[in-house]
């Protein structure tokens, strides 16, 4: 199924200092993720799935080891350059939406087409939002959404920078039963309809079950779940 | 359109943006509104001074003016005019009298220009030009000395003239104001034929110029160097160096007033732009995660702040503008020459400010937000890296460097920033206490009064701040008041409405009561009348003033020239003992010019007095009034020295304009005495004391905008927090009434208390100020202590109350959904 390798990872460890003194988070991560595939991260609360995900993402550099998206090395990269390999290859969906509370849902989906100079971004985005059934709330704030709606906008504004890679820190978290299962078949579906790799972390079993593969975080260390 | 624009645009919802703004197009405008009024003042004090000289600068000579010297005026392009003045003999009708004469070009006078009349003591229309060939013009004084009229002729030396007007004013008559002595202008063309000039005669020599400033100046450069002992350079602003004093005075209070409308326009763009940025930290972040760079983030936030500095510089340069141009308006009434333009290269000074300010106040916390960590996203408490010690630091120095800037010194800021210190310790230290003592008096929340109370001390730091600027505030206000209402009456105090504005000299024992009849027929007002006898200090303890001062150098006033000296056994009106005992037979020097001479009591000058000399010890020191326009001297002796001298009287009366022709002409009896008008003198005084009070208005309107500006930013930043509350009470149950009473007892209990500090702030710095700065008498200002928490609970409340109207108006639902 999976053709080439999308993140790889080598002997990733992360260390804070925190004021209590130095905290080592990951304590030594290898894994491989593949082209297209869906990955789901579950463990207990503070294990630190939301530390790798972050790292993955580039949003921090860790302590040591090595993180390569595409074969491109991630780790060691300065924030100019990480930034722009985020826009290039990721998008986010996160447990609490993150939209911008001053910009219209439009305006939202708008953003990282705007951010690299495109010049159709309002009709992208209009087509996304209808995608993820949300045409007749364009002009909105968030603040007038419900937190389904806002987390659909989040997913078509993840979408619209076409990533290759998608992280999603518990996307339903927020979310009730229904309006969870809404969201992860849309993630789902875009997974599958444009190849995008699926990274989420989740503490929804359900949703953990759905995914090609599971990963289990503890004590900093990362195993792979087998059934 | 450009993504920082669109975003900005975006923004501009959060009102943050349009703090900022405002704030910023306060400061330029307040500074660039002073700044260009003060030059029109200036120019205007130059113009009208230029008036009285007669020209913008002029060369007094006792040799005739070189030819090179017209010439190379003629090569820098300026006016040039000449005036030759003399005393010579006029004779008409077999009468003969001494009069004094001036010889004028007909460029005469390069500016302001003569007053004449057609009838006798008449009070005078402008006329521009100098009489024509042939002609003359006599002052009333000499037309009545001599019995003629207009149309008669008369004789100056081999030449003939005929009356052609009656001379009112000369604008460049030798003293500051115009003497009413017997006095001539004719035609310079005529000059040569009256051979009154002889080698030996004593004649001064004018050469006049007028032009712009770097001319000027580029003539004065040149001939500087080649002036003589008989040679001077002279300037209008000498002539009038009282005005200039108070102008000076003026100016630097108010562009201390200004600065603290910069300062506090400064201080709201800071609070505006640390909300900003506190509202905008996760929302970088999340552009971070879709994959904005730091240095797209830059170049967006720098082209934002660039926007906004040419949207604020651009509009407050134009509403500074416009704010001078409506004082000027309004002054227009009240002056006889309306002011200058004022010059466009002035506005810088605005702009910089507004770059300065955003500088300062805004790029540091800017700053911040390019450099939060795209992890934040993940991890909402994450430490946000931030180097607060840095931002304040160059928020301090920022401002302290804007009020050197402009006091042009570092005492007025130093002695502000040593005050402001002072009093964040004391507002930390009283608020604190007040506000946990407050707590404590009230548990529970059922009332307005103990939601009030307990909210000061729940949001205690915030709360502090807020005590603080608004302390801040108010005091900067009472300040204001304070100074106002002293500076003016100070002003005011110095020049009375009847202020005298004739000095009567030359007057002879037996002339005083004949004259006291006149005056009060009249019912003018008259000060008493002081011998006058002239005499030269030679002599100071044992050191002749030529050996002391060989080449006149640093020479002080005392010892320069005669002086008049007068004698008394009494302290008279206007002078007020500061050491020894007046009555003592010695000398009484007033306090300044003993100052400058460094002379104290015991020390002992001999005087030379119509070729006797007198010796006497100084036994005391006093001060004069310099201010009445009375009669002052620097030297009193005591009456037994002086009584047998030959004197003459001096007195100073006030004439109305309508008192002043049939005064004159009662004067005319008296030929000998000498009558000097110094109303015009006066006038100019007042007038730029009326513009001065009308600057100082604006400024304070200025300042107040500003403070109701940081007002409102500093209750927005803690906006949020009170919408929740507010929301969370009325979702809770609680009644708008309840919520509104517990934000007014927050608001009034925190204007409450500034109002109080800040009354004891000002009076403390209006002590200082008054001491140190202005150098005038300490006072207490009852008015502060009501004025302070008056305004401080009304207003306090008022701008709380609106700022946070949304959280009485948004339906609870709409706050708990997010902000
Ligand atoms: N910058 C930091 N400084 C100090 N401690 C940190 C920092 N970042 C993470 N931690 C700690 O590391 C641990 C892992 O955090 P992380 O957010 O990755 O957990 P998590 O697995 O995502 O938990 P949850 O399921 O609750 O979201 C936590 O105990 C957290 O407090
Ligand atoms: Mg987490």
């Amino acid at each position: 199924m999976a053709n080439s390798t999308a993140i790889k990872v080598t002997n990733l460890t992360h260390t804070v200092t925190s004021n209590t003194g130095n905290l080592t988070i990951l304590k030594g991560i290898n894994m491989e993720i593949m082209e297209s595939e869906s990955v789901a991260i579950v463990g207990s609360s503070g294990s630190g799935k939301s530390t790798l995900l972050g790292l993955l993402a580039g949003l921090d550099v860790n302590t040591t080891g090595d993180i390569t998206l595409y074969d491109q090395a991630f780790s060691n990269q300065n924030e100019e350059t990480r930034a722009l390999m985020r826009g290039e290859y990721v998008g986010f969906v996160f447990q609490s939406f993150h939209l911008l509370p001053s910009l219209q849902a439009i305006e939202n989906v708008m953003l990282p087409a705007e951010l690299k100079g495109d010049k159709d971004a309002r009709k992208k985005a209009e087509a996304l939002l209808e995608k993820v059934g949300l045409s007749h709330r364009l002009t909105h704030y968030p603040n007038q959404l419900s937190g389904g709606e806002q987390q659909r906008v989040a997913i078509a504004r993840a979408f619209a920078s076409q990533p290759k890679i998608l992280f999603a820190d518990e996307p339903t978290g927020n979310l009730d039963e229904e309006n969870g299962k809404l969201i992860v078949e849309l993630l789902f579906d875009l997974n599958k309809s444009q190849g995008t790799t699926l990274v989420m972390v989740t503490h929804d079993n359900e949703l953990a079950k759905m995914c090609d593969r599971q990963l289990v975080m503890s004590a900093g260390l990362l195993t792979e779940k087998t059934l | 359109m450009n993504f920082a624009f669109r975003l900005m645009l975006r923004d501009i919802r959060s009102g943050d943006l349009v703090t900022l703004l405002m704030a910023l197009i306060i400061s330029v405008s307040t500074v660039t509104s002073i700044g260009l009024f003060i030059d029109r003042l200036q120019l205007s004090f130059e113009q009208e001074s230029a008036n009285l000289l007669a020209a913008d600068r002029l060369i007094r000579s006792d040799d005739a003016i070189s030819n090179e010297w017209k010439l190379k005026a003629e090569e820098v392009a300026l006016q040039q005019a000449e005036r030759t003045s003399f005393s010579t003999m006029m004779f008409a009708n077999d009468a003969l009298q001494l009069s004094q004469v001036s010889a004028v070009t007909d460029a005469y006078p390069l500016k302001g220009s003569y007053l004449v009349d057609d009838t006798l003591f008449g009070t005078g229309f402008s006329f521009d030009e100098p009489p024509q060939a042939g002609e003359v013009w006599v002052s009333s004084r000499l037309a009545s000395l001599l019995s003629i009229t207009i149309g008669d002729i008369v004789e100056v030396g081999d030449a003939e003239f005929t009356v052609a007007k009656y001379l009112v004013r000369d604008p460049g008559s030798s003293t500051s104001a115009f003497a009413i002595s017997p006095r001539a202008v004719i035609n310079m063309a005529d000059l040569e034929a009256t051979n009154v000039i002889i080698p030996g005669s004593r004649v001064r020599y004018s050469l006049l110029l007028a032009g712009d400033r770097d001319e000027l100046a580029q003539y004065e450069e040149w001939v500087t160097p080649q002036l003589n002992e008989g040679q001077r350079w002279r300037t209008p602003t000498e002539r009038g160096e009282r005005i200039g004093d108070t102008i000076g005075r003026a100016e630097s209070f108010l562009l201390l007033a200004g600065t603290l409308a910069v300062v506090m326009s400064g201080v709201a763009m800071a609070l505006a732009s640390a909300r900003f940025v506190k509202r905008h930290l996760m929302q970088v972040a999340i552009l971070k995660t879709l994959g904005a760079t730091p240095k797209l983030l830059t170049r967006v936030f720098v082209q934002q702040l660039l926007a906004l500095f040419v949207t604020g510089a651009l509009v407050g340069l134009a509403v500074g503008w416009g704010m001078q141009e409506i004082i000027a308006s309004l002054l227009s009434g009240l002056m006889s020459t309306s002011l200058p333009e004022p010059s466009v290269s002035r506005l810088w000074l605005g702009a910089a400010t507004g770059l300065i300010s955003m500088l300062v106040f805004c790029l540091p916390l800017m700053l911040r937000l390019i450099k939060i960590s795209p992890l934040s996203v993940l991890q909402p408490n994450a430490k946000i890296e931030q180097n607060t010690l840095f931002i304040y630091l160059i928020g301090f120095f920022g401002m302290y460097g804007l009020m050197c800037l402009y006091t042009k010194g570092i005492l007025l800021p130093t002695i502000m920033t040593v005050a402001i210190a002072g009093i964040a310790l004391v507002v930390a230290v009283i608020g604190w206490v007040a506000f946990r003592l407050g707590r404590s008096l009230t548990s529970g929340a059922t009332s307005g009064w103990q939601i009030g109370l307990a909210s000061l001390y729940r949001r205690l730091v915030p709360n502090l701040f807020q005590l603080l600027v608004f302390t801040l505030i108010i005091m900067l206000g009472l300040i204001l008041v304070g100074i106002k209402s002293s500076l003016i009456s100070d002003w005011q105090s110095q020049l009375p409405e009847d202020a005298p504005n004739h000095y009567l000299f030359n007057v002879q024992s037996n002339q005083i009561d004949p004259i006291n009849n006149e005056t009060d027929k009249l019912n003018v007002e008259r000060s008493d009348w002081y011998p006058m006898v002239r005499g030269r200090v030679t002599v100071v303890n044992d050191q002749t003033v030529q050996d002391l001062y060989p080449d006149d150098r640093g020479e002080p006033e005392l010892y320069e020239r005669e002086l008049n000296l007068t004698w008394s056994d009494t302290l008279g009106e206007g002078n007020t003992l500061v050491e020894g005992d007046f009555s003592a037979q010695g000398l009484s020097v007033e306090q300044e010019a003993a100052k400058e001479a460094n002379l104290g009591l015991g020390d002992v000058l001999t005087l030379n007095i119509g070729g006797n000399n007198v010796t006497l010890p100084i036994t005391s020191i006093r001060t004069v009034d310099w201010g009445s326009m009375r009669p002052n001297f620097y030297l009193i002796l005591p009456k037994s020295v002086l009584e047998d001298y030959p004197a003459n009287f001096v007195s100073s009366l006030f004439i109305s304009d309508a008192d002043a022709q049939p005064f004159y002409k009662s004067m005319s009896q008296y030929p000998t005495v000498s009558i000097l008008n110094v109303g015009d003198l006066l006038k100019q005084i007042q007038t730029i004391i009326g513009q001065l009070s009308q600057a100082i208005q604006l400024v304070l309107l200025c300042i107040l905008s500003a403070g109701a500006l940081v007002l409102l930013a500093s209750v927005r930043s803690t906006l949020e927090e009170r919408l929740e509350e507010g929301a969370l009470l009325r979702v809770l149950g609680a009644r708008s009434a309840l919520v509104r009473q517990a934000l007014l007892v927050e608001f009034g209990a925190l204007g409450l208390f500034s109002g109080l500090i800040a009354a004891l702030g000002a009076e403390a710095c209006l002590y200082g100020l008054q001491v140190f700065v202005f150098n005038a008498d300490a006072s207490f200002h009852g008015l502060l202590w009501v004025l302070g928490p008056a305004i401080g609970v009304c207003v306090i409340s008022t701008i709380g109350l609106f700022a946070s109207r949304t959280v009485l108006k948004v339906p609870p639902m709409h706050l708990l959904r997010g902000l």
